[in-house]
């Protein structure tokens, strides 16, 4: 199917990150909060990225301004009527995903593909109530999405074959890589990298070794871009937190952090956003 | 940092990535190909973990796994698939097959 609108539920971050990347495949599409102070800052936050891109010559003022232009902000679902696919990326609480999308489906015509931004919740637990959970899957952005280049497409129980290649269609179409998972906790990418994680931490204990140490090496190996510190700091430590639950009770002691993040947490260190995680950043 | 416990780090590290890679591939998450290239789009890694067995060579990672099983314990247990590619004399790029093929 093909997809000359879209819309993005939900204006934090990652909604308007998202947002901002279909904007510059050249298609329309909405972005829609309940709260209109988030829904200003999510445009705020698209029209930054503009900027950034005009200042370092990647595009010209002038189409940084027509792409900005291919988004509309909401606060209610009016012109959802000829959306063909719309993404919900509120935050990550099963309930208030369910409710938001019951009310999303009711607004879109009976065709649209509807999909998920989760990082965690399982697409088929999302999916109950949906009127139409065949036309219903995941598509897993990754942050910054404006810069990773990947987006997992995850299928749910019911969903249908058809919407899958939609979804994998649609991913290719806003340049990026769709990679097909099936679902399990955590899915692909997560999964694999919060293993090798939770190992790092027990190396630190078992091998005495500090956090500057060990990403100092990992960077130097060549193994990963950045050490696992500094790369858990980027990702968010509550996320990274909320992640690794997921996956230990699904798989096991392997994905035990040892409570390495969870003291940090505690202390309000949750990363780069707040100043603070494993390193201290300013600015 | 003496460079024996960096060693040891970096393969703690570098197989306990793989080692959920190949727990993937086994449950049918994705392709072989696939998680290799969600890994470099998703994580920044440089290398596939898949791909990066196959150029050390399966036979390699087989014996070095079955060290840190020893000294770490059994999640570093080589996985079957691993064993049946070795047996098959599938050990990666040298032998033009491996996880992947050449």
């Amino acid at each position: 199917m093909y997809v000359f609108k879209a819309a993005v539920i939900g204006a934090g971050t990652m909604g308007a990150e998202i947002a901002q990347v279909i904007s510059l495949s050249g298609l329309p599409v909405l972005l829609k909060d309940v709260d209109p102070g988030q829904l200003a800052r999510g445009l705020r936050h698209i029209e930054g990225i503009y900027e950034r891109r005009v200042a370092r010559g990647r595009m010209t003022q002038r189409e940084a301004e027509d792409h900005l232009a291919l988004v509309e902000g909401r606060l209610d679902y009016t012109g959802f009527g000829d959306v063909d696919l719309a993404i919900e990326a509120v935050p990550e609480k099963l309930e208030l995903k369910q409710a938001v999308l019951r009310e999303l489906e009711g607004s879109l015509p009976r065709t649209a593909i509807i999909a998920t931004n989760t990082s965690a919740l399982p697409v088929s637990e999302i999916a109950q109530g949906l009127a139409k959970p065949s036309r219903f899957l995941g598509l897993h952005f990754f942050f910054p999405a404006s810069v990773m280049r990947l987006v997992e497409v995850i299928g749910g129980e019911a969903t249908d074959d058809e919407t899958i290649d939609s979804g994998v269609e649609f991913v290719e179409g806003i340049r990026r890589i769709p990679v097909r998972v099936k679902e399990c906790p955590g899915f692909l990418v997560n999964r694999v990298l919060m293993a090798g994680l939770a190992e790092v931490f027990r190396a630190e204990r078992d091998l005495g070794l500090t956090p500057p140490e060990i990403d100092a090496a990992v960077a130097a190996s060549g193994l990963a871009p950045m050490g696992p510190y500094a790369l858990a700091d980027a990702l968010g430590l509550d996320i990274a937190q909320d992640v690794s639950e997921t996956l230990r009770a699904a798989y096991g002691d392997r994905f035990d952090l040892g409570g390495r993040i969870a003291g940090l947490i505690a202390e309000g260190k949750r990363g780069a956003k707040s100043g603070a995680g494993f390193y201290t950043y300013t600015g | 940092m003496a460079n024996e416990n960096e060693q040891e780090l970096l393969d703690r590290f570098r197989y306990a990535v793989l080692l959920e890679a190949v727990r993937c591939l086994d449950e049918g998450v994705s392709s072989a190909r696939e998680i290799d290239i969600a890994m470099r789009a998703g994580a920044g890694l440089p290398e596939g973990p898949l791909a990066a067995a196959d150029q050390a060579g399966l036979d390699v990672v087989l014996g070095r796994l079955q060290e840190l099983e020893r000294r770490w314990g059994e999640r570093f247990a080589p996985p079957r698939r691993l064993q049946d590619l070795v047996a098959a004399g599938r050990t990666g790029v040298a032998a033009g097959r491996g996880f992947l093929e050449y």
